[in-house]
């Protein structure tokens, strides 16, 4: 029930303002406690899983990577929707955007995390390929929220690459019903269970015709190479809040649907052929992303390329097998926190230098040092430095892969170097240097440092101390997986 | 239309008048509603339909005869005799699938671009019923849904790229280009 709980109270949410529109709060007063609510429900749902096993019931499932995937977007959910709050006070402020925009922003925002919420945990792949699409649908106007020509060509170029990414993963979910006979007799939904009973009955080569098909659908949304390309532009002109959700929340559900066609496609054909892709697909993702960095003009632009570093990262360990799954499944809740933290400090660094091109920024130190030191936690965090937890999901990673892929380790290590002398050398420039004149110095607002110094405790909480719950959880995944 | 003939055929075959209600739905969203919100973009912005593209006509006729001719090949005899009566129609859908596929990539307006993701969801549903791969009837109504939300999004978006760049030409979109 607490599955249904969630996705109606954003849904109601979403209505609610529509509703009362001239009702001047009760677009943030209701998005908090909803996001309050999805937190606590998805923390029972997250505890009942880690105790009892995975369980259904009507059209939803929830399993171990499905609760960790859930506590996730709740996590993120919670914080971004308070930073939002203040974010756009300020920003209404500028008179940089109006209260009917911020309004629609609260609307299609609980939309999204509705979606979010059904697609990993409904128990049939045809609904969540609809609740992946309902993710594009309503953030594709949250992209163009500022309605400049910017931001409507990103949104555009995110509305076309995603749709007919996630049409390429709707043709590779209809090969996946083959053997499953009799679709309408039986009242025609087919579940997980379902695929992954029937998979032994798939022809292997349409197995690996539809996980392609998948992994290139659903690799879209996730943001690998070279599928990439709405990602650095869509990021770049969405609230900063909304690159958040998308980096720290939507990737680890886009990557969850991958997994689970992964898992019945190793029913069908071995392993070996979906860790084959995931390994060529994470390895091209890194590479390219090492070589492009050094080049980069836009901050936001460094965090969306970063994100589809990560996405590669993760990709791999799941690509490595057991052995990498552990670091993969934590290098995602990881990155979740961090990179959502950064994309944080990003907009307060907006909302101060009024430019999001690295040569207008200099000496964040002194004209927003509490957010300077959290943009440089999250850089050293998410560039693998030690003794952070990514430090180690990293290492373990590609000592995962030494035994069976040694070039491919050598060269992520190589890849892995790049990226951090590339973020070093954009980080430095931005922290330090000369603060431009009339740019005051001090934080904007308290509100808007908050969550990120809630999002990195939690980070750094989670590098030495994983709690016995989610412990349970993550070997359940392993163990699935 | 197609779509919905064929649907129309399976309920005739089948006698599940939910399948009737389905072909209502497809009727009225992809028959009706689609080209009327098309025509009326065209209408409201004064534009004629053209299709300019990225490659010149022969080399897109060769491509779309080479997919033609994939979608036929023994390679993709697994995906077309999945119903093996239907082999011939299977290869007609899958080769509508790489052809609209192809069509959008090359395509630079961006109502042809809608047109061809359009056609992308249609030939793949087509591909569906021609081997047996029909969803629920709750699960194609949530479909469709989609496809009418995305519809409606897509036209609204048509209109803020012309009211923005005064073309619907992508091309004309160099806002983002570092």
């Amino acid at each position: 029930m607490e599955i249904i709980f969630i996705i109606g109270s954003y849904i109601l949410a979403s209505l609610t303002i529509i509703l009362f529109r001239r009702q001047r709060n009760i677009a943030k007063a209701t998005s908090v406690v909803v996001s309050i609510f999805a937190f606590i429900e998805s923390m029972k749902v997250a505890l009942k899983v880690a105790s009892t096993g995975a369980y259904s019931f009507m059209f939803f499932s929830v399993d171990a990577l499905g609760a960790i995937v859930m506590l996730i977007i709740a996590v993120i959910g919670i914080v971004t929707t308070i930073y939002s709050l203040q974010y756009f006070i300020q920003e209404k402020a500028k008179n940089i955007i109006g209260s009917t925009r911020i309004k629609q922003y609260f609307v299609l925002l609980s939309l999204f995390f509705a979606a979010m919420f059904l697609a990993v945990t409904s128990n049939s792949p045809i609904l969540s390929w609809i609740a992946i699409e309902g993710t594009t649908l309503s953030t594709a106007f949250l992209i163009s929220l500022y309605n400049k020509s910017s931001a409507i060509e990103a949104a555009w170029k995110y509305l076309i690459i995603n749709s007919i990414g996630l049409l390429l993963g709707f043709f590779g979910t209809l090969l996946y019903f083959i053997p499953v006979t009799s679709l309408l007799e039986n009242g025609g939904l087919i579940t997980w269970q379902v695929l992954a009973t029937n998979a032994v009955h798939l022809n292997p080569l349409i197995s690996k015709i539809a996980f392609i098909f998948v992994l290139i659908g659903y690799g879209t949304k996730v943001g690998l190479v070279p599928m990439h390309t709405w990602k650095p532009s869509a990021y770049t002109k969405a609230p900063a809040p909304l690159g958040a959700l998308l980096s720290g929340a939507l990737l680890p559900v886009a990557f969850t649907i991958i997994l689970r066609f992964k898992l019945i496609t190793d029913t069908t054909i071995g392993p070996i052929f979906g860790q084959n892709l995931l390994i060529g697909f994470g390895l091209i993702s890194i590479v390219f992303v090492s070589f492009v960095i050094l080049a980069l003009n836009n901050y936001k632009r460094l965090l969306a390329y970063s994100s589809i570093e990560n996405a590669g990262m993760i990709a791999l360990g799941f690509g490595f097998g057991k052995a990498g799954i552990m670091a993969a499944l934590l290098h995602t809740i990881y990155h979740s926190l961090v990179k959502s933290s950064l994309f944080l400090s990003s907009g307060n660094i907006l909302l101060k230098y009024h430019s999001a091109r690295l040569k207008d920024v200099r000496g964040v130190i002194k004209a927003l040092p509490l957010t300077a030191i959290c943009f440089t936690i999250g850089f050293l965090a998410i560039t693998g430095t030690p003794p952070f937890g990514m430090f180690l999901t990293k290492i373990l990673i590609m000592t995962a892969g030494i035994k069976n892929y040694p070039i491919v380790s050598v060269i992520i290590l190589l890849s892995t170097a790049l990226l951090f002398i590339g973020f070093f050398k954009h980080t430095s420039a931005m922290i330090f240097g000369e603060k431009p004149e009339g740019v005051q110095s001090g934080e904007i607002s308290i509100w808007l440092v908050i969550p990120q110094i809630l999002l990195l405790g939690i980070f750094i909480i989670l590098s030495f101390y994983i709690p016995p719950f989610l412990q349970k959880l993550l070997n359940d995944v392993v163990t699935q997986y | 239309m197609v779509v919905t003939i064929l649907i129309f055929d399976s309920y005739l075959k089948t006698g599940n008048l939910s399948l009737l209600f389905i072909v209502l739905l497809t009727f009225v969203v992809k028959v009706i509603l689609a080209p009327l919100f098309s025509l009326r973009l065209m209408k409201q912005h004064q534009v004629v339909f053209s299709a300019p593209t990225y490659l010149n006509t022969p080399l897109t006729f060769i491509i779309i005869a080479t997919l033609t001719a994939v979608a036929h090949s023994q390679k993709f005899y697994p995906l077309t005799t999945i119903i093996p009566a239907h082999q011939s129609l299977s290869a007609l859908a899958l080769s509508l699938i790489l052809i609209s596929f192809f069509l959008i990539v090359n395509r630079k307006g961006a109502l042809s671009q809608i047109i061809g993701v359009l056609t992308f969801e249609n030939s793949i549903v087509i591909f569906g019923i021609f081997s047996g791969l029909e969803q629920s009837v709750a699960l194609q109504i949530g479909i469709i849904f989609d496809i009418f939300v995305w519809i409606i999004i897509s036209t609204v978006f048509i209109s803020m790229i012309y009211k923005h760049f005064g073309s619907l030409d992508v091309t004309s979109m160099i806002d983002l280009r570092d």
